[in-house]
């Protein structure tokens, strides 16, 4: 049996994570990707916060970092079925990865789904990383995701300490946003017009920065 | 007590509750944790690390930290106590031989001043294999009797058939309900 206990338990009335929000969760002022950019200090997780759209590019030249923070594994399933919907393994031991040919490979990835995944109510979104022989004290993660620069969903988390040479995984279950026939029309109509940036922090100073784009196709079924 | 009450207000808003989930190594702490969000349990490895799980439950977020049980990880535990509301303390009710191991490191838990007043729930797990300690026996081996300074409770469960999994979930998260968020 691979139902899901906790939906068959918990209140059917949709509660909003703490973590989800529709509009933007900072009251200071916009700052924009260009104005990040000619910061000469490290970006902080206050400012990834004050941006008000999904970046163009990379706003840390590398992902490359002295902790060794590599991310291993990938995957997002439905809650209702546990279907696996995408999932992706990396080589833990490998620092480069194997299809590394360009600098931004690795920290991009595109995802094509079919369009039901729109209507999901449920899904879990894992994440697995490494974590080198030195400790990480102060941990984050904060992952935005947009349609046309809308923001559809964002998370917040604080692992604060990573210990030293372990792998460590989280999986955030949250109900999808509910989007009306309108917005899943121009989803679908405008591939890769969904995007998400995830900025990683130590000690509140931007190590990471990755992204995706998602499409959604009417074709394919489930 | 005004400073209490804004907290209060902030926690009311967020819903959010941090439990962590610890015990010694093999007791099936990322098993009853992935049995809960009905992942498969056949394929669940030790775990090197941590294992985070966040969830809705009820009205509630769930933070649930599953941080690995190995002797050379819990001396790591300690990083994860700040703001933890709940304890469930996993018992492997079969491994009789190291009963005194857990007491011990039960108790040790039980001291920390940053838990203090969080909420305990004792899982006695295995309880579907013949031989594994009674619910009476875990209790008078590890002492709970002893335990003042926490509200807690021990429940016999067993991650394989999901016995008694929510219902520890469920009075671990209303026990903590009731401290932070009922209206005063």
């Amino acid at each position: 049996m691979t139902s899901t206990l906790i939906s068959s338990n918990a209140n059917s009335k949709k509660s909003s994570s703490n973590n989800t929000t529709m509009n933007g969760d900072s009251n200071e002022s916009p700052l924009t990707e260009e104005e990040l950019k000619k910061k000469e200090t490290p970006i902080t997780v206050s400012d990834v916060l004050r941006l008000r759209k999904s970046t163009n590019s990379y706003l840390i030249e590398t992902d490359e970092n002295a902790y060794k923070i590599n991310f291993v594994h990938f995957r997002i399933r439905d809650m209702n079925t546990n279907k696996i919907l995408f999932e992706v393994e990396r080589d833990s031991d490998d620092d480069e990865f194997n299809d590394d040919v360009d600098s931004s490979a690795g920290r991009f990835v595109q995802y094509n789904f079919p369009a039901s995944f729109l209507k999901l109510e449920q899904v879990g979104a894992s994440v697995e990383f490494t974590v080198g022989d030195r400790e990480v004290k102060s941990f984050r993660m904060i992952e935005r995701h947009y349609f046309r620069d809308q923001l559809v969903k964002s998370f917040d988390f604080d692992f604060g300490f990573c210990p030293p040479n372990t792998r460590n995984c989280i999986e955030h279950i949250y109900d999808m946003p509910e989007f009306d026939s309108k917005q899943i029309k121009e989803m679908i109509e405008h591939p890769n017009e969904t995007k998400s940036d995830s900025f990683y922090f130590v000690d509140n100073q931007l190590i990471m920065h990755k992204k995706a784009a998602y499409s959604f196709d009417l074709g394919r079924s489930q | 007590m005004v400073l209490l009450s804004i907290l209060k207000k902030l926690r009311r808003k967020e819903k959010e509750m941090r439990l962590l989930l610890v015990g010694l190594d093999n007791a099936g702490k990322s098993t009853i944790l992935s049995r809960i969000n009905g992942e498969e349990i056949d394929s669940v490895a030790p775990t090197l690390g941590f294992n985070i799980k966040t969830f809705n439950y009820a009205d509630y977020v769930l933070n649930v930290w599953d941080v690995g049980g190995q002797k050379s990880l819990r001396s790591y535990w300690r990083n994860y106590f700040e703001a933890t509301e709940a304890i469930i303390w996993v018992v492997d009710s079969v491994d009789k031989m190291r009963l005194g191991e857990c007491r011990a490191e039960l108790q040790d838990l039980l001291k920390e001043e940053r838990l203090m007043g969080s909420s305990l729930l004792v899982f006695a797990n295995k309880q579907d294999i013949v031989g594994a300690c009674s619910l009476h026996e875990i209790r008078t081996i590890l002492e709970l009797d002893s335990i003042h300074k926490h509200h807690w409770t021990v429940m016999p469960c067993s991650a394989l058939t999901g016995q008694n999994l929510l219902e520890g979930i469920d009075w671990l998260v209303n026990d903590v309900a009731q401290r932070l968020f009922d209206p005063d």
